[in-house]
């Protein structure tokens, strides 16, 4: 039989909430794994109520949970637990983001659920991870980038730093999920190793984006201090956030392209000046240089206009895009970097395109969010083989839980 | 035999320059593959030149590139790209980051590498991805993120936007190639089958917006996603805050707003009508910032935040990257960890983020000089002998650094 996708034939069995873990599990779902998710009645998933919401439906909850299949429970009540610990057996991996210590104080803590499922990839993902000294603090996205020392590096050097309105840190953590978990399903099957326990944290997936910054610092004995540096970076140039006629241009010209460059502004004259020979130079003559920039853009028609000449010279350059705008290009559009969903009570819904694309296989659009509670019954017959009455009487009395339509 | 880690025994060869792609063959060596990395002759990566640069060395090379095997090749030569063709047989996976065609035109396309080994996975990463109308412009990590929308979410709504001093979107670009590699892998053990995976960085700086893409569509466009400087334009409070010498930040959801009025001896907001949702919060978002800040005025950065700690609020002092460094939690889990390099010395680098139960130690590791293993890689897998390897050095097909004095050579695994 030919798969589906890639991950086809694995189940996971999900217990996350929020971002992180429903990100690493939103991309499983959309490689063909079978995702379980496990929410605490009565109410289930926190997000199930985060903007935007629509027909008693939220957006948020909708791009992160589409093609999971929903069992809603009480995890205290001991038929709970049960429940749970059954599924496990199922399961090929089981994934979770409780702060560190919960899920053993629920009784499904590694050294618990190996006995249950010795070939188990249990993944638990934390601001902090899941020990050191900031483990059981609280933390979310924000908290562990500023930790991460990721927050100081934006905004104006003379004020305070700036935050991202969008949570990369939390999606990158469920990508860096996702992988660790992938390459522990590997070594299961290709290298005959059993299960294990993965620890992936916030601050470990944002400490691991500093490029240049950490290992400058200590090789320069702390004579290079990362610094954030507003609109323009701060060890190389021209490279940042240009003031054009209309708008912002961002323009990288480096090294090579600064010849280029000042061609395609028309001034050779530059080329050879003294204040902006080398790197340096221009680092040392930065506003001086950014002027020049700017008093050009300025003298164009319109930023279009500024934009086909950088492009035609080859510079890497792009206009500063609000979300609308992003999700009105074509490019995003024909590459379904954007793609429009249809859910099944909120009604059409653009959210991000998956960003991780195989040429053997289409992405499917059908698959849609679950309601709370919706495969109690197709779950727990499927593979726990509980007739539809034993169901019923666990929703009664509250060891199940189901919203109805 | 218990393997050294999980990728033992798969061979990649990595075609990557910069940052975005080595950051995939990088976390592959770390998981104990065999990467051999291309590079172009004479000067191989360009990032041998990025700074900090010590005893010939880059210490920004050096972090990227440490476990792989390097060799230095002419491939617009025939006799280089033979050479190159040879390795395509006996590898697993082919990674390049070059702009989308290049490949192509170096006659290494998909439909070339898949006729030669059809088991072969290849992933192309590259800035705009390898269709749509953009996919040929040059780009680097700052310019796909102003096209998808997440720079102009950065910074005063009244003043220019910024963006941060580091490479979020390379970084997260080569996880997420890793991980769709990953996935091929496991696809392929079971079906024998290579494809060709297709990884951008505008896919992956557009996949971080958790909010903002559907509340736009969603709302027919009412909600306007929009930078809003040190505070969260949605909830409240959420940002930054200004104590005496330094800068805190918070994210205090609905159950956190007691304890926060709590800590701050401010029992008495706790239940205000004027503040008990986050909807109100958010509205009165000028007059709760003053509060807190009035109230942290007085206080030391470190000092607030063990208060605010000890009632579990979400809470983190914002480190520059000096601090972050000497953190004894960053240090005790090696989020920040020291390695020896033969040339360079000691030297500091991020740690691996992906944490295996089975593999608790990092694997030693040390990165290459340039062409360092041309002769070991193209007598094993190049079909080549120890001799015909000095003669296509001599014709400057091949290029080998020589090491240093007191530099010696790591073996292969």
């Amino acid at each position: 039989m030919v798969p589906k996708h890639v991950l086809d034939g694995y189940r996971v069995l999900d217990f996350t909430q929020y971002l992180a873990g429903p990100a690493a599990t939103n991309l499983m779902v959309q490689l063909g794994a079978e995702v379980i998710k496990l929410e605490i009645g009565p109410h289930g998933e926190p997000v199930r109520n985060f903007p935007y919401c629509r027909a008693g439906r939220s957006g948020y909850f909708i791009q992160q949970n589409r093609g999971k299949k929903s069992v809603c429970l009480d995890p205290k009540h001991p038929q709970g637990l049960d429940i749970i610990k059954r599924l496990l057996k199922h399961s090929d991996v089981f994934i979770e983001n409780f702060a560190p210590g919960v899920i053993g104080r629920l009784g499904l803590g590694w050294e618990e659920v190996r006995k249950i499922n010795p070939n188990l990839i249990m993944c638990s993902i934390s601001a902090f991870g899941q020990e050191g000294p900031l483990a059981s603090h609280p933390g979310f996205d924000y908290i562990a980038q500023a930790y991460a020392a990721v927050s100081d590096l934006i905004g104006e050097p003379d004020r305070a730093p700036s935050m991202p309105m969008l949570a990369f840190g939390d999606v990158g953590t469920g990508v860096h999920a996702l992988t660790a978990v992938g390459y522990a399903l590997l070594d299961r099957e290709r290298n005959g190793a059993g299960g294990q326990w993965l620890d992936i944290s916030l601050l470990d997936s944002y400490f691991h984006y500093h490029e240049v910054s950490v290992q400058a610092y200590s090789a320069s004995g702390g004579r290079i201090e990362p610094r954030r540096s507003g609109s323009h970076h701060y060890a190389v140039g021209p490279s940042g956030i240009f003031k054009a006629r209309e708008g912002h241009l961002m323009i990288l010209a480096l090294l090579h392209q600064w010849p280029i460059l000042c061609r395609a502004m028309g001034r050779e004259d530059l080329i050879e000046d003294p204040r902006f020979r080398d790197n340096d130079a221009r680092m040392a003559h930065r506003e001086a240089m950014i002027a020049l920039i700017e008093d050009w853009l300025q003298s164009l028609p319109s930023d279009a206009a500024a934009l086909a000449l950088l492009e035609e010279a080859r510079i890497p350059c792009a206009p500063i895009l609000s979300v609308p705008e992003a999700m009105a290009h074509p490019h995003l559009i024909e590459r379904r970097t954007v793609r429009t969903i249809e859910d099944r009570l909120l009604g059409k819904l653009q959210i991000p395109g998956m960003p991780l694309r195989f040429s053997k296989y289409e992405v499917d659009e059908n698959i849609q969010a679950p309601l709370l509670g919706e495969h109690n019954a197709e779950v727990l017959k499927r593979l726990l083989l509980c007739p539809a009455e034993q169901v019923w009487d666990w929703e009664r009395r509250k060891v199940l839980f189901a919203k109805p339509v | 035999m218990q393997p050294q880690h999980i990728m033992e025994g798969y061979r990649v060869l990595d075609f990557t320059q910069f940052l975005a792609g080595p950051t995939t063959t990088r976390l592959m060596a770390e998981m104990g593959a065999e990467v051999i990395k291309v590079e172009l002759a004479p000067a191989g990566d360009p990032t041998h030149l990025l700074p900090h640069r010590r005893a010939g060395r880059s210490g920004y090379y050096i972090q990227q590139n440490r476990g792989k095997k390097s060799v230095c090749v002419d491939i617009r030569n025939p006799k280089g790209l033979a050479l190159i063709k040879e390795l395509v047989r006996s590898c697993d996976v082919l990674l390049e980051n070059f702009s989308p065609g290049a490949i192509g035109r170096l006659g290494l396309g998909w439909e070339v590498v898949h006729a030669l080994n059809p088991e072969l996975i290849m992933c192309s990463v590259s800035a705009f991805g390898q269709t749509g109308p953009l996919s040929s412009l040059p780009g680097f990590d700052y310019i796909a993120m102003a096209v998808s929308g997440v720079m102009d979410m950065i910074g005063d709504p009244d003043q220019p936007p910024y963006f941060p001093m580091l490479g979020i979107g390379d970084v997260s670009a080569g996880v997420h190639a890793l991980a769709a590699i990953n996935a091929a892998l496991l696809y392929r053990y079971k079906t024998g089958r290579g494809q060709y995976i297709d990884i951008s960085l505008l896919d992956a700086y557009f996949h971080s917006h958790e909010i903002n893409v559907q509340a736009y569509s969603g709302s027919k466009g009412k909600i306007q996603p929009r930078r809003s400087g040190h505070h969260h334009y949605a909830a409240a409070p959420l940002g930054l805050f200004h104590c005496r010498d330094g800068y805190l930040f918070m994210v205090v959801m609905a159950r956190q707003w007691g304890p926060l009025c709590k800590a701050m001896g401010r029992d008495d907001l706790a239940d205000n009508p004027n503040y008990d949702t986050n909807l109100k919060r958010v509205e009165r978002r000028a007059e709760i910032v003053a509060i807190i800040e009035d109230w942290l005025r007085d206080y030391d950065r470190d000092d607030a935040l063990r208060i605010l700690q000890d009632m579990h609020v979400p809470v983190a002092p914002v480190l520059s990257v000096p601090e972050a460094m000497e953190h004894p939690h960053l240090i005790e889990r090696q989020v920040v960890r020291t390695i020896q390099d033969r040339g360079y010395g000691e030297l500091q680098i991020p740690g691996i983020p992906l944490r295996f139960s089975e593999f608790p130690e990092p694997l030693d590791l040390q990165a290459p000089y340039l062409g360092e293993h041309n002769r070991e890689v193209m007598t094993k897998f190049g079909g080549v002998t120890a001799q015909e390897v000095a003669a296509l050095e001599a014709e400057g097909v091949l290029h080998t650094q020589p090491l240093p004095e007191g530099v010696a050579t790591v073996a292969g695994l």
